[in-house]
């Protein structure tokens, strides 16, 4: 009799490691990683107005850091920004707002009106893609270098030497996705799938469905 | 085994294996957070700040649980109640709450004096630390942990108040920045989270 119950026991706990074997191969769910907290900040957008972290709690924000008289990469990063804005339907966002925020690490020459001059020649939607910076240079280097973990640094000939990057955070403030510009697949697509797959998991993960995500964060079931 | 026996029997083990699995499944399944898990694999910034007993840095307290907040002696309303929702969930831990450590650390430093600091935290609960520095050190620290706080007027009586994030983080035996629990996370809830961690 006792040898029946110890049997059904290891019955469950095989069937239990067989479901999380099989969580983990076929991955019936699928989320973006959360990597760290993004940083706390004030800033000053391209219209003179306040913009913190504060303000985009409860959105998804796509950040790139870089400087308007950049030559090159800032220009196709702005293209990709363009691009993935254009097409945010494709991530079925329902009721979940979008931002995108360009930090200047370039406050010296980048003042509000250049880089409302900047957004305008580049026809940005001022309400949904903010270009913002800081006076405050220490404050800057703790936001890009240290919290967003982008590197930059202004070289002697006045120019600057940087990593052009975009982060991806949720409306938590953590951040969800870093993507080095053009390394793996094309950026956009990337970036679009990224959003899709968080606004899944933001829409439906409520009650008992969140175990699922929550096992998808435990097995890292990340989406490529 | 007569023909009743036998049902007996059948009834019996069929009792006891619910019985097994109502006890049994519940140990299986995965405990879920209150707070937001983080599953970062970098450590939490380092901070070097000044208590009235001395500098406190972040890895003086590995092997412990650090609940880090950020709030100011003259805040009217959300630290009082974030730090008694914590002091309370450290009630409940019993012993436990020894190898957990909140530390508040001022968004206010131009008011909050180490001396000041202490005597606001201890009075939620004896095991608190309040850390400040200069205004440029508690920006750093503020910055990389997500806190966003700024000054505006506040009455004549009151002088100026601070607008602040107020989540209370929790980092991990390994110094990882683990939980992250929004204001108003019950002491109960703040209790199971922390306790799941300390096992």
């Amino acid at each position: 009799m006792k040898k029946g119950l110890l049997y059904t026991l290891y019955a469950l706990i095989g069937l239990l490691v067989i479901a999380a074997l099989a969580f983990k191969i076929f991955q019936p769910v699928q989320v973006v990683p959360r990597i760290r907290l993004s940083p706390g900040f004030s800033l000053i957008d391209q219209d003179g107005e306040r913009l913190t972290n504060e303000d985009l709690r409860g959105k998804f924000v796509l950040y790139n850091f870089s400087f308007t008289r950049c030559p090159n990469p800032c220009g196709n990063m702005n293209q990709t920004i363009s691009e993935i804005q254009g097409r945010l339907d494709e991530a079925n966002l329902g009721d979940i707002e979008m931002r995108f925020v360009t930090i200047s690490f370039d406050p010296e020459y980048d003042s509000p009106e250049i880089l409302k001059q900047y957004a305008d020649s580049l026809g940005a939607d001022s309400a949904q893609w903010k270009f913002v910076t800081t006076a405050d240079e220490t404050l800057l280097k703790a936001i890009i270098g240290g919290g967003f973990e982008a590197y930059y640094n202004l070289n002697e000939d006045s120019s600057f030497s940087f990593d052009p990057k975009f982060v991806l955070v949720d409306g938590w403030g953590i951040i969800r996705g870093e993507y080095r510009y053009q390394t793996q697949v094309p950026d956009t697509e990337r970036i679009l799938r990224h959003i899709g797959v968080l606004a899944e998991e933001v829409q439906n993960s409520q009650g008992s469905a969140s175990l699922a995500y929550e096992a998808a964060h435990y097995f890292l079931c990340y989406t490529p | 085994m007569s023909n009743n026996n036998r049902w007996i029997f059948i009834v019996g083990l069929l009792i006891g294996l619910i019985a097994v699995a109502a006890i049994v499944l519940p140990q299986l399944k995965p405990y879920t957070f209150h707070a937001t898990v983080l599953q970062s694999p970098d450590k939490a910034p380092e901070f070097n700040l000044e208590t009235a007993t001395g500098p406190v840095s972040l890895d003086e307290f590995e092997g412990k649980i650090v609940l880090l907040y950020f709030g100011y002696t003259f805040c009217p309303d959300i630290c009082p109640a974030t730090l008694a929702e914590v002091s309370n969930a450290l009630d409940m831990l019993g012993r436990k709450a020894e190898d957990v450590q909140l530390i508040m650390i001022s968004v206010d430093p131009g008011r909050d004096t180490p001396e000041m600091l202490r005597d606001y935290v201890t009075h939620f609960h004896p095991s608190f630390l309040g850390a400040t520095g200069s205004e440029e050190e508690i920006a750093t620290v503020a910055t990389l942990y997500g806190i966003f706080y700024e000054k505006h007027e506040g009455t004549a009586a009151s002088g100026y108040l601070v607008d602040h994030t107020a989540t209370v983080m929790a980092i991990d035996q390994e110094g990882h920045l683990k939980l992250i629990f929004s204001y108003g996370t019950p002491a109960q809830e703040i209790a199971e989270d922390l306790d799941h961690l300390l096992n």
